[in-house]
């Protein structure tokens, strides 16, 4: 899992929540509707199965972690707060 | 026992029905399917479970209260038999229970992509002019949806409190239907009566609505549950949303087998490896999905650590099943059989393949099953009087069956164009399918493609036309089409060509603005812009030859 070569993370933790907000209104949203950190992004029909693949992406990028499939459950993925405190708990590479 | 189907003026065939119990007693309609009378009577126990979503088990006696009280509330609310209600609640056992209700009203059931713009959604709706919505939307959603519907009566189950959107006539929330004394099961409708409208988005963006009536749904049900033998001790993933065909198997044929359905909550289904957990923690038997899922399951999933061993069908169907991909499927559920299902929503379903290790190079439809009956002919020629094709010659297939759709809704000229009489079978109605297929030398049919511009992407029908025309309304495209690319053994991507005016695209803008107006998997994967498209000699734009040169290899 551990990476020496992988570039640093290019979202600072403070930044990640306001930044991957930013990113899903503007790529991954369905529709138009304002997200919050507790926002519902699954039962509201913001993200659809393709769109939790591209969040992952955009994490595992900006914040330089490896994300496990096996830890792409609802229980990680159901607001941006829960995203936010599911990558806190990664190593970076 | 053994029951007579007939159609067309005079020809009928037997289907078996010897292995399962619950059916031995047949309902005349789809209303009787949830009758705790027939359930008992086959030897299922009412205090079993019924249906399940994960959160909360209904028993089959408390699934039929909670249908009848649903039932009631409706017909209290004004709903009378032949009238629509629209359906948009996201899956859960409130869902299962809103589309029987529906039924048991004697109404029409009309299903909502609760997922999907409101305008699309909107679109869908006022063209079946429901009287009544039943829905668990936000206020966001529910204000819009029902200014455009102007429902006479709204109900929403999951909510306690009446909505602070959305009334516009009567209002009834989950106090209302907890209330209600429960309507019971009545199997004497008019089997030929409407039962529910699955729609398809048409050629020209204009919803298309699919007509099944109590009959069609009920001969589908019947073969589902003779061919896979279902019975009350299987317990089946409900994994397709309920404007998708689909689920009518959870729907229809799982209560005819007395089988129990877990429903497979939307949020669940966007991760791979919740849906392996639940599906193992639940023992589900029965699973029926669209090739993607299962590929998602496989690659994501983690079925490593998790105990699949109850699982003794897995159908699949709406698109192809790349083989590696099925292969490698196989061997992590060896007990399990498999079952490539083929038919378009306006028959649910009419052929089976059971592929068996190891996997030719493409998997094939198969053949007919016991409900239909099948004729290849020459796809250049008007359905009714064209020529029967040779075995090995690729030709358009046409589909006789019970399981055939009435019409489309308020479409007669669609219908007319899509059922057909032949002159060498007077009296048998054929749905000429637009596919293109070729019977092999040992029997089974392969799927070749499309005679028109209908594609699918994870499953779902396309019209590539709806498409160009949402991009030619983005502000500064010229010109558009979308074509598909199909990767080796990969999912189909929509590339969307367009011709700009002036300035560079805004791809992501563009795309954005597509996400909010078509459904996702109707979002085009990539837009690239180019100097000019490839035209035919009439001027319309090539296709074919933009296919191409957008698509290399």
């Amino acid at each position: 899992m551990e990476r020496t070569d992988a570039p640093a993370a290019s979202t600072e933790p403070a930044d990640l929540t306001p930044n991957l907000i930013a990113f899903i209104e503007s790529d991954v949203a369905l529709h138009d509707e304002p997200i919050e950190g507790a926002t519902d992004l699954l039962l509201t029909g913001l993200v659809d199965s393709l769109g939790v693949v591209v969040i992952v992406d955009w994490l595992e990028h900006e914040c330089a972690v490896t994300i496990d499939p096996a830890d792409v459950i609802l229980d990680h993925f159901q607001t941006v707060d829960q995203m936010v405190a599911f990558v806190d708990t990664l190593t970076p590479r | 026992m053994v029951v007579e189907f007939t159609y067309g003026a005079d020809r009928g065939y037997a289907c078996q029905f010897v292995s399962v119990s619950a059916a031995a007693r047949a309902p005349h309609t789809i209303a009787g399917l949830v009758d705790p009378a027939r359930l008992a009577a086959g030897g299922v126990s009412l205090d079993g479970p019924a249906v399940a979503d994960g959160a909360r088990t209904l028993s089959w006696s408390e699934y039929d209260q909670r249908i009848g009280q649903l039932a009631t509330v409706l017909r209290d609310g004004g709903v009378r038999p032949g009238d629509r209600v629209a359906i948009h609640l996201t899956k859960s056992v409130d869902s299962f229970c809103a589309v029987h209700a529906v039924i048991r009203a004697g109404a029409v059931m009309v299903p909502l992509d609760p997922l999907a713009p409101v305008a699309a959604v909107a679109a869908v709706a006022a063209d079946a002019a429901p009287v009544a919505l039943v829905s668990d939307a936000r206020n966001a959603v529910l204000g819009p949806l029902t200014d455009a519907l102007r429902p006479s009566l709204l109900v929403t189950p999951t909510s306690d409190d009446p909505p602070t959107a959305g009334a516009h006539g009567h209002v009834a929330s989950a106090a209302a239907i907890e209330a209600a004394s429960p309507t019971v099961a009545d199997d004497g409708l008019n089997p030929h009566s409407p039962a529910y409208i699955i729609y398809t988005s048409g050629s020209t963006g204009r919803p298309k609505g699919i007509v099944h009536t109590h009959a069609s749904a009920l001969a589908y049900a019947r073969a589902a549950v003779d061919l896979y033998e279902l019975r009350p001790s299987d317990h089946h993933a409900n994994i397709a949303p309920l404007h998708f065909d689909q689920s009518t198997f959870e729907l229809y044929a799982a209560p005819l087998a007395g089988a129990s359905v877990l429903v497979v909550p939307d949020a669940v289904m966007r991760f791979p490896a919740s849906l392996a957990q639940l599906a193992a923690e639940q023992r589900v038997t029965v699973w029926y999905s669209v090739p993607y899922l299962l590929t998602q399951l496989l690659e994501r999933g983690g079925l490593d650590e998790r105990d699949l061993s109850s699982l003794r069908w897995v159908l699949f169907g709406g698109e192809a099943f790349p083989p590696t991909s099925l292969a490698a499927l196989m061997q992590h559920i060896p007990q399990a059989r498999f079952s490539n299902v083929y038919g378009p929503a306006e028959v649910n379903q009419c052929t089976h393949f059971e592929p068996r290790q190891p996997l030719d190079d493409a998997v094939p439809i198969g053949a007919a099953w016991a409900a239909a009956e099948l004729v290849v002919v020459s796809p250049h020629e008007p359905s009714g009087e064209a020529a029967v094709v040779a075995d090995g010659e690729a030709g358009q297939l046409l589909v006789a069956s019970p399981t055939m759709m009435s019409g489309y809704w308020q479409r007669e000229d669609l219908t007319r164009a899509a059922i057909v009489e032949r002159t060498d079978s007077p009296g048998v109605r054929w749905y000429a399918t637009g596919d293109l297929v070729r019977r092999r030398v040992d029997g089974e049919l392969e799927f070749l493609g499309r005679s028109d511009n209908q594609v699918k992407v994870r499953g779902h029908r396309i019209e590539l036309e709806a498409v160009d025309a949402a991009l030619l309304d983005q502000p500064g495209v010229r010109a558009a089409t979308v074509v598909v690319e199909r990767p080796e053994g990969g999912e189909h991507r929509l590339i969307a060509a367009v011709v700009v005016d002036g300035e560079a695209l805004d791809d992501r803008a563009t795309l954005g603005a597509l996400r909010r107006r078509l459904p996702s998997y109707a979002v085009p994967s990539e837009i690239r812009s180019v100097p000019s498209l490839p035209r035919t000699g009439t001027g319309k734009v090539d296709r074919n030859a933009a296919a191409a040169m957008l698509i290399t290899g």
